[in-house]
């Protein structure tokens, strides 16, 4: 069997990326990754000078880190993705039950030293690491309900 | 709920370069199992979702003219999650599945070449090294001429007869060391592959035996249960044989001073006796329980067609 190495998770704490992590903590990782899974697909038109399109907003109405405790899960059974002006879909914050690990293509350590080096070819074949593992994903199964977006306008 | 977006939302982008990631779905007993001085072999197995799976990223993005906001950016886009699965399929029920058959009927080689190596071979078996050479070994495949393959029960039965012959021709004790590569030339002049009579000696060779070198040693016990096995299971016919004809048979297939140690205990559980004097092979052999375990599948997929088909009605 041709045998891939997969690498675990490297435990580099990033708390920088925790800090900036607008998520409430319970989906905040590590690395920062998180898992959102809608039923459908988001397309927008592209716009090329930008890296990324904001396409809408995430909402925790019930998340309130004043008033609820730590340990209080409730805020987790209501999350809404607001998509554009007039499209709002409804969802929660799930529990895995089987942890998902986030694999990536492994860059190839020292990629410097083997380009400034004498042209020796490091050929070490394919590696994946495991770039973190995620224990909740936000999930929309419902598809989008319409809403107004006057409110939106006035912001 | 229309002011909280304006609010307390937190702005959601998606990534114009998407990324590569894979999710693969983590059982609570892996965890354990890892930790397992002998961590079993899991298979992956890629499924197909067809909502979209969205890795995300905080990011500090300004869209537009807006000041710059932490948002959450989606990164990477998964249409398929990747789910382990302890793999419990037998590695000789993989090897047997991919090896051709190597048959010599009426003196004539039947076997069909798949021009691969042992190595090419394993590369298609989802298998540790160490499980792909233990179905190999059990069996018995070899390599010739650039081609893999496995001996029917007919060919051993002649190969092994051929091996038999040559080591009372030349007074070569199999179960003390001899020089497995001489005897192997013998079986060859007689129209039997080497390396088959070299997979059979390592097949058959004493524990603690290094099978790699050019000496070999059988193990008695081994080897007499080998030559029942396969004497048994060559013979055409489910009605059974006369259990005395069928050790008589077998006594003489043994060297001389094996010859006693013919007895059905040391092939137990690999016949069955439909009379009291008569003896047929049970359907033990591994390539017949994988045809089996195959249309089982199928009739699960059919199921599954046959309920999806309910659904659209």
């Amino acid at each position: 069997m041709p045998i891939i190495p997969l690498h675990p998770r490297s435990l580099a704490p990033a708390s920088a990326a925790s800090d900036s992590n607008p998520l409430p903590p319970l989906l905040r990782t590590p690395s920062g990754l998180a898992l959102l899974e809608l039923q459908g697909d988001i397309r927008f038109p592209p716009a090329a000078a930008q890296s990324s399109t904001q396409v809408g907003k995430l909402v925790f109405p019930l998340y309130n880190p004043d008033l609820n405790a730590e340990d209080d899960t409730k805020w987790m059974k209501r999350v809404y993705f607001y998509v554009g002006k007039n499209q709002r879909m409804a969802g929660e914050v799930k529990r895995l039950g089987k942890p998902f690990a986030v694999i990536r293509k492994r860059e190839t350590p020292n990629v410097e030293d083997v380009v400034m080096g004498d042209g020796e070819a490091v050929n070490a074949g394919e590696e994946l690491e495991i770039v973190e593992i995620v224990k909740y994903k936000i999930l929309f199964a419902m598809r989008p309900e319409p809403v107004g977006g006057g409110v939106e306008e006035t912001v | 709920m229309a002011t909280q977006q304006g609010e307390g939302g937190v702005p959601f982008a998606v990534a114009h370069e998407l990324q590569n990631f894979r999710l693969l779905e983590l059982p609570p007993e892996i965890v354990e199992l890892l930790e397992a001085p002998n961590p079993p072999p899991f298979q992956i197995r890629q499924v197909q979702t067809s909502n979209s799976v969205f890795v995300t990223q905080p990011a500090f993005d300004a869209h537009g003219n807006d000041i710059p906001t932490s948002t959450t950016c989606a990164i990477a886009s998964c249409t398929a999650t990747l789910e382990l699965h302890p793999a419990d399929t037998p590695a000789v029920a993989y090897i047997e599945a991919v090896l051709p058959v190597y048959d010599i009927v009426g003196g004539e080689v039947d076997a069909i070449q798949n021009d691969t190596s042992k190595g090419g071979v394993f590369a298609d078996v989802p298998l540790s090294s160490g499980q792909c050479e233990q179905g190999w070994a059990e069996v018995v495949a070899f390599e010739l001429s650039g081609s893999s393959y496995r001996p029917s029960v007919n060919t051993l039965r002649q190969v092994w007869s051929s091996i038999n012959a040559a080591a009372l021709a030349e007074g070569i004790r199999l179960d003390s060391q001899f020089l497995g590569y001489d005897l192997a030339e013998m079986v060859q002049e007689e129209g039997f592959p080497a390396p088959l009579a070299l997979a059979i000696f390592s097949h058959l060779a004493s524990a603690g035996q290094d099978t790699s070198g050019q000496w070999s040693c059988l193990d008695r016990r081994k080897t007499v249960s080998f030559v029942g096995k396969t004497l048994l299971q060559a013979k055409r016919g489910s009605s059974g044989h006369l259990v005395a004809d069928f050790v008589e048979e077998w006594k003489d297939s043994l060297p001389e001073a094996w010859r006693g140690d013919a007895a059905l205990k040391s092939i137990e559980g690999t016949y069955d006796t439909p009379t009291s004097t008569t003896i047929v092979a049970k359907g033990i052999s591994a390539s017949r329980a994988t045809e089996a375990a195959v249309p089982k599948a199928a009739a699960v997929k059919g199921k599954w067609h046959e309920r999806f088909a309910k659904t659209r009605k």
